[in-house]
């Protein structure tokens, strides 16, 4: 991860401040081309803030922000996501008065200028499996399959990376395991991504590499393995 | 392909065939005027609020800014009226591009500033400082170039015009990012839309339309006052018809305004208090009730309302 040429994304001290709360204290992260990592860390400890801030939808403090070699800080949203990165969110905001296919057509319009726009969506519906649901509005899908579709609608932007917020919160052990089949499948397509869990269970499936955060700053990164034998990471996740 | 079409193109044609033909067997010109003017205007609001959401009650400044910039023009420039009717909607743009600030505001917030907004243009242009240019409080005088047929059917053009243009944003992709705009800003960015952008378009658009309905109106009138162009008004009517029609359709406000303004103009005018006093129930029951208008209901029976 030393070269880099290897490293997709590189976020380094980031503060943001909500009032007189720092969400985010300094922290960091390094994503290498091609890589899944985990993030984790306990409830409040900032996990969606470093998605809402790489993503554009909250504006940093202070810190740097590289993605692909140039700098993605304080860009708005719209251009973040031309430049090749995507998120899900733990709360899924579907166009609800939208079909779920014009949910998906108009990130393919809008999100990238690359490839034919009717394949697409068709793909991205097929990898979701939503094909079926696909002229029911948003709003009537049940929360997994909002879920489903806010993915399929990342994907339709083309990312080189995904950011993929707490996806497993509120489903059934199958959902989640053929979610984690999902993801795998779009990371073997050549996406890179952080995933953010509350659960060390689901990371594990995806990958061994792993950040845990706490307070808004880095408290470890390394394999879930050592990170569950490290004696700060179980003193924040059991100390809660 | 041009199937889509069909049934809004239809919707066009009607109305066209109406105002074509309905002069030569009833005869108050004015009421088919302003009748065509509302319709224009409900189009018009129907861009930016049936579309973004924005609910505009300085609506009205857009008309007055095309009234008076377009009697300048004539006053000063001697143009021909029909292209100082262009200029009336550029003036128009070019006050929906000094509110662009205002499309940060939300909701309630916006709709207020909006007024606000309406009436400091009121004042400037009626301020007697500015008699030299806009003859202040004594109004506007055009009946030189008066031609009340000729403006009449330019009405028509810009009620056309106004209504291909909601055609175009219900078929294209534009208008689709508009909807998702007001669905939900942040998934749409994630999408990839422009949001200032996207949204600075449509209210200009939507100022644009108001502009050339002030500007032909101040030629069809040929003597008006700034309380005539920047009456209040206009911006309740307007709401009023496309909340009772139903918005983000080209027919809803078409209806609207059709029922309500006859209603107005067959009953209202008479007694206008208790007609004020029923727009301002109507309104509050809309909105509690029937926020998709009429247009709901037929679509309820799943009748496809372009
Ligand atoms: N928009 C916001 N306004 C104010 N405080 C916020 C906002 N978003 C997050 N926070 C606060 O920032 C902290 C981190 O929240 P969050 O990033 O959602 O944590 P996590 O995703 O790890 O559970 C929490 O204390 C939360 O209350
Ligand atoms: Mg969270």
């Amino acid at each position: 991860m030393s070269h880099s040429e290897d490293v997709l994304l590189r976020v380094d001290g980031l503060v943001k401040k909500f009032g007189e709360l720092k969400a985010l204290n300094g922290f960091s992260i390094t994503v290498g081309k091609g890589k899944i990592v985990g993030l984790a860390g306990p409830n409040g400890s900032g996990k969606t803030t470093v998605i809402n801030v790489i993503s554009g939808i909250y504006k940093p403090d202070v810190g740097s922000i590289e993605f692909d070699g140039k700098s993605i800080y304080r860009l708005p949203s719209h251009k973040i996501v031309h430049r090749g990165i995507n998120r899900t969110f733990q709360v899924p905001k579907p166009l609800a008065g939208l079909t779920v296919l014009q949910n998906i057509s108009i990130a393919a319009i809008y999100g990238s200028q690359a490839g034919n726009k009717t394949e697409t969506v068709k793909e991205a519906l097929e990898i979701v499996g939503l094909e079926d649901a696909k002229d029911t509005l948003a709003a009537n899908l049940t929360l997994a399959q909002q879920k489903l579709l806010g993915l399929a609608r990342a994907l339709a932007t083309k990312p080189k990376m995904l950011l993929v917020d707490e996806i497993a919160a509120g489903l059934s052990s199958q959902e989640l395991q053929w979610i984690a089949d999902m993801l795998i499948h779009i990371h073997k397509s050549g996406i890179s991504m952080i995933v953010v869990e509350h659960l060390m269970g689901f990371i594990d499936s995806l990958t061994s590499d792993v950040v845990v955060m706490n307070a808004g700053a880095n408290l470890f990164r390394g394999s879930i393995e050592d990170a569950s034998r490290n004696e700060e990471v179980i003193e924040v996740f059991l100390g809660r | 392909m041009l199937s889509k079409y069909y049934s809004s193109l239809g919707a066009i044609f009607v109305i066209i065939f109406i105002f074509v033909t309905l002069p030569f067997v009833y005869n108050n010109q004015s009421f088919l005027f302003n009748m065509m003017m509302y319709l224009a205007l409900a189009e018009g609001l129907n861009i930016i609020y049936g579309f973004t959401g924005y609910l505009p009650f300085g609506y009205v400044g857009f008309f007055g800014a095309g009234a008076y910039g377009a009697s300048i023009v004539i006053m000063f420039l001697r143009i021909s009226p029909f292209l100082a009717v262009l200029a009336g909607g550029i003036a128009a743009v070019i006050i929906g591009i000094i509110l662009f600030p205002l499309l940060r505001l939300s909701g309630a917030y916006f709709a207020i500033a909006n007024l606000a907004a309406s009436q400091a243009l009121y004042y400037l242009v009626a301020n007697p400082n500015l008699q030299k240019i806009t003859q202040g409080p004594y109004g506007i005088d055009l009946s030189s170039v008066y031609n009340a047929n000729a403006s009449y059917y330019l009405m028509l053009g810009v009620l056309v015009f106004s209504m291909l243009l909601v055609l175009y944003m219900r078929k294209t992709d534009f208008g689709l990012s508009l909807l998702a705009i007001k669905e939900d800003r942040v998934t749409a960015a994630l999408a990839g839309i422009n949001i200032v952008k996207t949204r600075s378009i449509a209210w200009m658009l939507s100022a644009f339309v108001a502009g050339l309905c002030g500007a032909v109106f101040a030629w069809f009138t040929a003597v008006f006052y700034p309380s005539t162009v920047f009456n209040l008004n206009v911006s309740v009517f307007t709401i009023v018809f496309v909340l009772f029609g139903g918005m983000g359709t080209i027919v809803g406000p078409l209806l609207g305004t059709l029922i309500l303004y006859s209603m107005y103009n067959f009953i209202g005018i008479s007694t206008p208090e208790y007609f004020q006093l029923f727009y301002g129930l109507l309104i509050m029951i809309l909105v509690l009730f029937l926020p998709n208008g009429v247009v709901s209901i037929l679509q309820h029976w799943r009748i496809d309302v372009p």
